[in-house]
């Protein structure tokens, strides 16, 4: 068999360019982490807004946004709240008069409301009030919880009103609950939800009575307010006005990431991480746990976890490429293991020959190379979307219909877990 | 975004000599067999001896019959017999796409190079889709053999690509393409995949701590410590779904409707009841074996059956049960045994089990005091009981107690 022939060539021009591009594109400034609003009081208003799909579709919205600005956002703000702390959160209605009133529940806590008028499952906020309603409760069990709208949550969830809650541990920051064995490295965001357009179409043009929820069927599928490929762009990125938060894991190799999940729409969606399996510590704010003070002793493996409607799982997730049964790194013999490296792979040879060029189809996220932080020859036209020569993982809705927005493949509950090589700075 | 730019082709019949043609000819693609010297070539569904094995497979398209009798285009992966030239697999292989794809067997620790040669759409020879394999649960993976299209190199039409695995997780998985993989899985591109643990090769009389013995020829689901997933026999219940609109819409080069994607046909091993309790090879329009694996279940009474249960539909959940009256013991999921860091038992007994799109599960039946007789597996999704619009049939199938 003939041996591979690792190409030592980063420096081509074409992948200069692409590192350039990268570094201050897409995935070079796309912050590797979840951003939110933090204290303990959240002045929020309900609004109208329109959010833009991955196939070049937009779609009026309602959503909760912040007081202090000026619009909605898809989801709502995410409420990132310390263990212990009396939280408020006050809501006023500037959706139109028909959407009727709006209103918030906060699954998993127990909430005094008051002002607003009195709804079928809490206080609302009625539309022009200046009367806000209030919610207030105490951050009592860290985990990850959601906030929705409890007033015709079959329409006005679906409409876009409804948000995440993280409730950090009085452990610390890096810690998913109180106990050593939830410790983490970095955090990711998945808030799943769909869309019906149909809905969105007939709201759009007050043609409120066309609105039938109980033939919904959603054709359009979103992480965190976006659908992919827009899911890899930055935080707060301009063109995506109404949809502030991304989801771009990105990690170093042998780190431990946990991921929330939130069942933030109506249909159970089984989310599939390639690349290794995850330990399911959590499931809606509680560890699994066989007594108190165990941890997550009852914790179970998996590569796939299915998200169901309100639900939230955390899990986390580590990489190390060990027991591979060749140098992931493409080293030589005599060459230092990098670090974390299995010793037992060390400067193994490549096992296969890659066809010539001609023969195959370069993904957009090959680096050119197989091998972690490898950078190789890519065909002319190539948009090299991988700036330091990572492993690309999936991280993805194995319901494949739902890998789509509005029947254009790709897009959908699509994204991407990135393993750097050691030494790649990840903001 | 191809798909919904797909003109239309009214000329199939003259195209379709063109295209072998330029495959046979074109001097660029080369279909390329990697397989060490001294390797062993594996069959679908039997493991091979030897550390490492070699399996050659196509992906391609081809024709299947549906449990109504519906003729149905499908894309798929196939087996190359061993000792095939590799000049001669695009002239013998394209249309010999099965359903499911070969079931790929390995021991725990073994070298898989597994070759797999894009032949071409036959019947739609507009597209230019490149295939992979994607091993689906892999752990520790690497994406130059995890066969996402996105971050690495996938074979063109005519080309072959090989991938290579070392086999070190035992458990139930499958393997699927992932190029375009709400189309190409829709269409068909699923198969099994299973790793038997080292365990069974333990020295015949070995005493576990708890008492238990392993003999000679023993099989086991896991390297569970204790015999707690010993079983007598195995079989696959892949589950799976077809939309005949899809499906049509690709046959006819029609833009594919994603949106209204919905299963039609659910399936175990490729077949709707009651394809699945026929033992035989179910023979498409060519006479060629394209549905060659069934789905009945039979075992002596007393003996413990291994299913190997996979959900790969693009649409649906399925939830499936069984008349034995005796419960399904759940033992692995995600080709993990079931057991919490600190080795606390996490296997459950229960009478339904629902899985969800990308989840496999073991589950083992305990027949002893079941008499004999005929029973059934079906879905309590009581919709997924028909093929298309006949009724009995979809996802049911016997289990023969003798």
């Amino acid at each position: 068999m003939a041996k591979y022939l690792k190409i030592e060539i980063p420096g081509t021009l074409l992948a200069a360019a692409v590192l350039l591009l990268m570094v201050v594109g897409i995935a070079g400034n796309a912050a590797a982490t979840i951003v939110g609003e933090t204290g303990t009081s959240f002045n929020l208003v309900a609004r109208t807004g329109n959010i833009i799909t991955s196939d070049g579709d937009s779609f009026l919205m309602w959503g909760y946004g912040l007081e202090s600005g000026t619009s909605m956002q898809y989801p709502g703000p995410t409420l990132i709240l310390q263990e212990g702390q009396t939280i408020t959160v006050t809501l006023k209605n500037e959706l139109p008069a028909a959407a009727g009133n709006v209103s918030i529940v906060f699954p998993g806590q127990i909430v005094t409301a008051s002002g607003g008028a009195q709804g079928l499952l809490t206080r609302e906020a009625v539309p022009g009030s200046a009367n806000a309603v209030t919610y207030t409760f105490v951050a009592k069990e860290p985990g990850t919880y959601m906030y929705h709208s409890g007033t015709r949550p079959d329409l006005q969830v679906e409409m876009g009103l409804v948000g995440a809650i993280i409730i950090r541990p009085k452990l610390g920051a890096k810690y998913a609950y109180n106990h050593a064995n939830t410790r983490f490295d970095r955090e990711f965001l998945y808030l799943l939800t769909e869309m019906d357009p149909r809905i969105h179409r007939a709201i759009a043009f007050g043609q409120y009575n066309l609105v039938d929820t109980s033939n919904y069927f959603a054709t359009n599928w979103f992480i965190n307010g976006r659908n992919f490929p827009d899911v890899m762009q930055a935080n707060y990125v301009a063109t995506l006005p109404n949809q502030p938060y991304n989801c771009q894991p990105r990690m170093l190799p042998g780190e431990t990431v946990l991921l929330r999940f939130i069942g933030g729409g109506r249909d159970p969606h089984p989310m599939h991480e390639h690349g290794n399996d995850f330990s399911v510590l959590a499931v809606d704010g509680r560890m699994l746990q066989s007594a108190p003070g165990k941890g997550a002793d009852l914790a179970w493996m998996a590569n796939t976890i299915r998200v169901l409607p309100g639900q939230t799982v955390d899990v986390t997730w580590t990489w190390t490429g060990a027991g591979i049964g060749w140098d992931i790194y493409g080293h030589l013999p005599g060459q230092q293991l990098a670090p974390g490296e299995d010793p037992a792979d060390h400067a193994k040879p490549f096992p296969v020959v890659i066809p010539p060029r001609d023969e195959l189809t370069f993904g957009q996220f090959y680096s050119g190379s197989p091998f972690l932080g490898g950078m190789g020859e890519l065909p002319t036209g190539h948009p090299g979307f991988n700036a330091y020569g990572g492993f690309f993982y999936m991280w993805h809705s194995h319901t494949e219909k739902e890998l789509t927005s509005n029947d254009i493949w790709p897009g959908g509950l699509v994204s991407f877990m990135i393993v750097e090589p050691p030494g790649t700075p990840i903001p | 975004m191809r798909s919904k730019a797909r003109g239309k082709w009214t000329c199939l019949v003259s195209i379709v000599p063109i295209l072998l043609l330029l495959l046979a000819a074109g001097p660029a693609r080369a279909v390329l067999t990697q397989c060490p010297p001294g390797a062993t070539w594996i069959s679908p569904g039997q493991a091979g001896t030897g550390n490492v094995v070699c399996m050659h497979i196509t992906g391609g398209d081809g024709f299947t019959y549906m449990g109504d009798g519906y003729e149905q285009y499908l894309l798929s992966f196939g087996h190359v017999t061993p000792g095939v030239p590799d000049a001669q697999v695009l002239a013998n292989y394209t249309l010999k796409a099965t359903f499911p794809a070969p079931t790929i067997v390995l021991k725990e620790g073994q070298e898989l190079y597994l070759t797999m040669t894009n032949v071409g759409m036959t019947m739609r020879p507009d597209l230019f889709d490149p295939h992979s394999v994607h091993w689906h649960g892999f752990k520790n993976a690497a994406p130059i053999f995890d066969g996402l299209p996105e971050p690495s190199p996938t074979a063109n039409m005519g080309a072959s690509f090989t991938y290579y695995y070392k086999a070190r997780h035992p458990g139930t998985f499958f393997y699927h393409c992932h190029v375009e993989a709400a189309e190409h899985m829709q269409m068909g591109m699923i198969g099994n995949l299973w790793v038997l643990p080292a365990q069974n090769e333990l020295p015949d009389s070995t005493v576990f701590p708890n008492g238990f013995i392993h003999i000679q020829g023993n099989k086991y689901a896991y390297n569970d410590g204790d015999g707690s997933t010993y079983y007598d026999r195995e079989f696959a219940v892949q589950l799976t779904g077809f939309d005949p609109a899809f499906h049509d819409a690709s046959l006819f080069v029609q833009p594919l409707p994603f949106a209204a994607m919905e299963d039609k046909y659910p399936m175990i091993n490729g077949r709707g009841y009651p394809d699945t309790i026929n033992p035989n090879p179910i023979l498409n329009r060519d006479g060629f074996a394209a549905q060659p694996m069934h789905a009945r279940i039979s075992a002596n009474a007393g003996e413990k059956i291994l299913l190997r249960v996979s959900n790969i539909s693009t649409t649906d959940f399925f939830t499936i049960t069984t008349t034995l009256g005796v419960p399904m013991k759940v033992v692995g999921n995600g080709a993990q045994i079931l057991r919490s860091p600190t080795g606390q038992d996490l296997s459950y007994e229960t009478f339904i089990l629902n899985t969800a799109g990308g989840e496999h599960y073991d589950v083992i039946l305990n027949t002893a005091g079941v008499p004999q007789g005929t029973y059934f597996l079906y879905t309590t999704d009581l919709k997924f009981l028909s093929n298309n619009q006949q009724e009995r049939g979809g996802l049911m199938t016997e289990i023969v107690i003798n």
